[in-house]
């Protein structure tokens, strides 16, 4: 029996209206991320690359073409159902961070533990805070910590499901090059450590540079890899 | 649950500070609503407290124009113990020929029977009735002693008696429920009215018992019972549930009143409510897309940010009701004393729930359908800023349906008259739809013109159609608390018009009574002389006759067939006339007036009202009881009657062969000056000094200082409407504060300067409070005019100076506004705001 892939996109299309006419901004896309595969998008601004997250992770419907996450049409399902399908399964991490600012660090890691229901959502956040480093920090809210201690708890927040795929859009972008560095090596220890698959949307070649797979996307296409580094 | 319960606790830890407006906007309603209501609430229990002191006992029976029988007495008696009294109008005297109408009342020893007459400079009412030097002892309201410049122990004359003034006249106990009085009062001995000849055949008085009952008794049977020994009797009962109806039914009306002024609030607050919800909830629209991004479905979006709105519309509403019920509190320490009405200042609990309805229900009609758009937020706008969610008919939007028709329902059933209620509530909803499109008409509207402007101006019109504009909602809001305040200020300069400028022109200035029907001739010699011959357009004498009416077309009168405004004409004693021919300014409107010499079965004019009312028209009979006789007539004529203009203002006129042979009391009115009536009252005591003079001018001046007295305290109600309207500015103001900050920035980095951004600020927000106050107080002009010239059947007038007042008032506000705003967009560095935005 073959196993699903946890992504696979087919001629994936994602056109959004504008005062100026309709914008294309996917226009045929196909991908397919096999289990605990690391793949590294990369391109210009505006090739995409964000939007192909968003209609990955079930975040936005595309225009044509599906979207199978874990086997499953997202087609097929409403939005309820497509936050379903993300709990537990699916991380997110994100250049702007979006922590809930009102709630702290530790209730910030802990809320996808309690979406899904889990009773010992605390006692587990408190132990992923722990190994990003932050261990002092529990009680601390969001406007209280610096940019790249916020993405650790991002960071936190994305793996304390042990998802089967996390996404990743721009997780550096926002910090500066030692916090990024650091942010960087966390996450991809902590994801060899769940066996996780990585979708990395980035402008940092080095970073890339230490997926699996580089695709290169310009103009809402994937365009033929320059590079491919095998593992 | 559980969880929504837990993230929304969460969200609320953060405190209440952006939620002041919406808190602020509920308060101020359900205060106002709670307010009314518990002052409302003290005036009914004191009156209640006080209903055996204010009806004088536990019954009271009274008659017109008689005096009871024997048959009648024996049965009162035996009732328990009881205290005549009679009343009559009369003119009193002094020795040097001033003159004064008066409201005699002479009272049995046994008065009162319950409470305490106040007097001053006698121990008791014994003391100041009794007989000095043979002369009658009267105690003396105070208005007569400086009208007729008398001192304690002066004498006086009423009718044929001669009175002293034995104290002054403080109060009696039952004095509300008595009603209205012509002239000052004047109380005295019982046998003192007899002796004056004032209770006599043709004039007008009544006598009245007042009856204490055993514990045990119920009165209400008592009544019953007596009513069934004197099955045709024509005397009034009342118990003590109607000691004082008529303050029960003010007070009722008052209550509701400011009540609707309330409701006006909390509507026009709600559009603050609305916005401090909006602006939350778009604050909240990264966190809403991160839990749906992290698996969180609709419903717990939706029950998160519910229940945070439910803990702050609670905390809002238990502001109001705090505000509201100590409110009444405060009026009672400070003015209690002061207050004409007993009242028994208290917290009660029904007015208090009642306003939490309202404002629970305003809260959910206007919190709700900006919940239902944030539901849908998303999870994409992580990505796209631009992306908001699209409202949908789902649960939110019904609960918001549903609490706006119940808010309306609510006003409606609580109201003392539905139907007036229902016209209001659909009046205020009619003008805050015409606000709302005239705002988004505004906005849109700008964007029309603004390509004609440059500069600042340009920039100002740009907002006011953008998507921030503040046209969309503090248009509508303060347009509401416009619309009430001009309304109100429009149909009190009416009514103070009337009173003050229009009646004294066209009603007339002395009403004359008890003119003896055998020395008409000389009556009308005496007033041709002093009124230097006057026309028929100032003087005018007519027959006063007092009848009832039994039967139409021949069945007896079933008053409740008949229409509730019109039952005046049937259901008590009322006073007509009979002319040989039509008047001047007879305004018939059905049939034909008799000629002078008619001669044939009795006719009769009638009312057109009254008589549409009992379905009555020209050709139809009615039998009526006067002169102790029945007589039925045909009615010849329907009629316009102009109540309050000069002419014969009877709604029921016989043709005068009916009363042929018959000397009833006349009655005249005249048109006066100052002057003439001061005359004209000094000559009429030589001959005619049992006529009373009435002077209508002193009654219209009295109401014209009643009016005045109100106007500032009803207008000072109707400013709170206007209240909630600012603080809807100042919640729109402070909702795009953050975006004002962004783009104040982003003008000086492209070479703005601070004069620049302000004047755009004060271009956009003055439109906001010229279009709101133009807006307002037209809609305002519309709602009053029909009330003016339709209810009261008055004469519109406009109060220019305070109209003109309240739009610059609100042109000002839209100022101060604009001020505010630009204070804060410039408060800012603009480095630092950017940052903040990249």
């Amino acid at each position: 029996m073959t196993t699903n892939p946890p992504l696979a996109l087919e001629a994936l299309t994602l056109s959004l209206p504008s005062v100026a006419g309709p914008v294309n901004i996917l226009r045929g896309v196909d991908l397919t991320v096999a289990a605990g595969e690391t793949v590294a998008v990369i391109g210009p601004s505006g090739s995409g690359k964000s939007s192909l997250i968003s209609v990955a992770a079930g975040l936005e419907t595309p225009t044509s073409g599906t979207v199978r996450l874990f086997g499953q049409d997202l087609g097929a399902l409403d939005e309820d159902g497509r936050a379903r399908l993300r709990r537990g399964r699916v991380g997110l991490v994100f250049q702007s961070f979006h922590l809930l600012p009102n709630m702290t660090a530790r209730e910030n890691v802990a809320a996808p533990l309690e979406l899904a229901g889990r009773a010992d959502a605390m006692a587990e956040a408190e132990a992923w805070l722990d190994k990003v480093g932050l261990g002092a920090r529990h009680t601390h809210y969001p406007h209280q910590l610096s940019g790249g201690e916020q993405q650790r708890v991002a960071l936190a927040r994305a793996l304390t499901v042990r998802p089967e795929l996390l996404f990743a859009d721009e997780p550096t972008g926002n910090l500066d090059a030692a916090n990024g560095a650091m942010v960087a090596d966390l996450m991809f220890d902590l994801l060899a450590e769940a066996g996780a698959a990585l979708v990395l949307v980035t402008h940092d070649e080095a970073l890339a540079a230490r997926a699996d797979r580089i695709v290169r996307m310009a103009d809402g296409l994937i365009v033929p890899a320059r590079t491919e580094v095998s593992t | 649950m559980r969880l929504a319960l837990r993230f929304a606790g969460r969200e609320l830890r953060s405190g209440v500070a952006g939620f002041r407006i919406f808190l602020a906007c509920l308060a101020l309603g359900v205060a106002a609503i709670a307010a009314a209501g518990s002052t409302a609430e003290a005036f009914r229990q004191g009156l209640a407290s006080q209903a055996r002191e204010i009806l004088g006992g536990d019954l009271v029976f009274s008659i017109d124009q008689r005096r009871f029988t024997e048959a009648e007495r024996a049965v009162f008696g035996a009732l328990g113990p009881s205290a005549y009294s009679v009343r009559a109008n009369a003119m009193a005297e002094t020795p040097s020929g001033a003159r004064r109408l008066v409201d005699v009342r002479g009272v049995a020893q046994t008065y009162p029977l319950v409470g305490v007459v106040q007097l001053e400079g006698a121990d008791s009412l014994a003391q100041a009735l009794a007989p000095s030097g043979g002369v009658p002892g009267a105690a003396v309201e105070q208005a007569l002693l400086d009208r007729l410049n008398l001192s304690l122990g002066d004498t006086f004359t009423v009718g044929g008696a001669t009175l002293r003034v034995g104290a002054v006249l403080i109060s009696e106990p039952d004095r509300i429920g008595r009603g209205f009085a012509l002239g000052p009062r004047v109380l005295t001995d019982v046998t003192t009215v007899e002796a004056a000849g004032l209770l006599g055949t043709g004039g007008l008085f009544g006598e009245a018992v007042r009856v204490v009952l055993p514990t045990e008794a119920d009165p209400k049977a008592v009544i019953e019972e007596v009513r069934e020994t004197f099955p045709d009797a024509v005397f009034e009962a009342r118990d003590r549930s109607e000691a004082a109806a008529g303050a029960g039914r003010l007070i009722d009306q008052l209550e509701y009143f400011l009540g609707f002024i309330g409701l006006a609030s909390l509507v026009a607050g709600g559009l603050g409510v609305g916005g401090a919800v909006s602006a939350y909830l778009e604050g909240r629209k990264a966190s809403i897309a991160t839990l749906k991004a992290l698996g969180a479905e609709g419903v717990l979006i939706r029950n998160i940010y519910l229940i945070q709105i439910a803990v702050l519309a609670l905390i809002g509403v238990a502001i109001g009701l705090a505000i509201g019920a100590v409110t009444p509190l405060i009026i009672g320490a400070l003015a209690a004393e002061q207050l004409p009405v007993p009242a028994l200042f208290a917290v009660y609990p029904e007015p208090l729930i009642r306003a939490g309805a309202f404002g629970l229900m305003a809260a959910t009609a206007f919190s709700l359908w900006p919940l239902a758009r944030a539901r849908t937020t998303p999870p994409s706008s992580l990505f796209r800023k631009e992306m908001s969610g699209a409202p949908t008919l789902g649960l939110e939007t019904a609960l918001a349906g549903t609490a706006a028709l119940g808010l309306a329902g609510l006003a409606i059933l609580t109201a003392p008259s539905r139907w007036a209620a229902a016209g209001l509530i659909g009046g205020a909803a009619g003008a805050f739809l015409a606000l709302s499109l005239l705002g988004l008409a505004a906005a849109w509207g700008s964007g029309k013109v603004r390509g004609l402007a440059r500069g600042a101006v340009r920039l100002g019109l740009a907002n006011l159609a953008g998507p921030r504009s503040a046209a969309r909602t503090a248009t509508p809001a303060i347009g509401l608390g416009v619309a009430l305040l001009s309304a109100i200020v429009l149909i009190q300069s009416s009514l103070l018009a009337q009173v003050s400028v229009v009646a004294p022109r066209t009603a007339p200035s002395l009403v004359f009574t008890e003119i003896p029907g055998d020395r008409v001739a000389a009556f009308d010699t005496l007033i041709d002389q002093a009124l230097n011959n006057p026309q028929t357009d100032r003087y005018s004498r007519l027959p006063l006759l007092t009848g009832r009416i039994t039967r139409l077309k021949g069945q007896p009168v079933d008053i409740e067939a008949i229409d509730r405004g019109e039952r005046w004409a049937f259901d008590e004693d009322l006073t007509l006339s009979a002319l040989d021919s039509a008047p001047d300014n007879s305004k018939v409107t059905a049939g034909t007036w008799w000629t002078p010499d008619y001669v044939g079965p009795p006719l009769v004019a009638f009312e057109q009202d009254a008589a549409k009312g009992a379905g009555l028209k020209v050709g139809d009979t009615i039998t009526l009881q006067v002169l102790g006789r029945e007589i039925e007539a045909e009615i010849a004529v329907l009629r316009e009657v102009d109540w309050g203009g000069f002419g014969a203002n009877f709604g029921v006129i016989l043709n005068s062969g009916t009363i042929a042979g018959a000397s009833p009391r006349h009655v005249a009115i005249a048109m006066a000056s100052r002057e003439e009536e001061a005359a004209i009252t000094q000559a009429l005591a030589a001959d005619f000094a049992g006529v009373n003079v009435i002077s209508i001018r002193d009654q219209l001046e009295q109401a014209a200082t009643l009016f005045d007295r109100l106007a500032l305290a009803i207008r000072g109600a109707a400013a709170v409407a206007g209240l909630a309207g600012v603080l809807v500015l100042v919640g729109a103001i402070a909702a795009g504060a953050r975006f004002r900050a962004r783009e104040a920035a982003t003008l000086k980095v492209l070479g703005g300067t601070r004069g620049q951004i302000v004047t755009a600020y004060l271009v956009e927000y003055g439109l906001v409070g010229v279009i709101a106050g133009l807006a307002g107080a037209t809609l305002g002009a519309a709602g009053a005019w029909p009330v003016v010239t339709q209810v009261f059947n008055a004469t519109w007038s406009v109060d220019w100076p305070v109209i003109l007042g309240i739009l610059g008032g609100t042109t000002g506000l839209g100022v101060i506004g604009g001020a505010l705003a630009a204070f804060a967009a410039l408060s800012r560095r603009p480095a630092a705001v950017l940052r903040e935005a990249g």
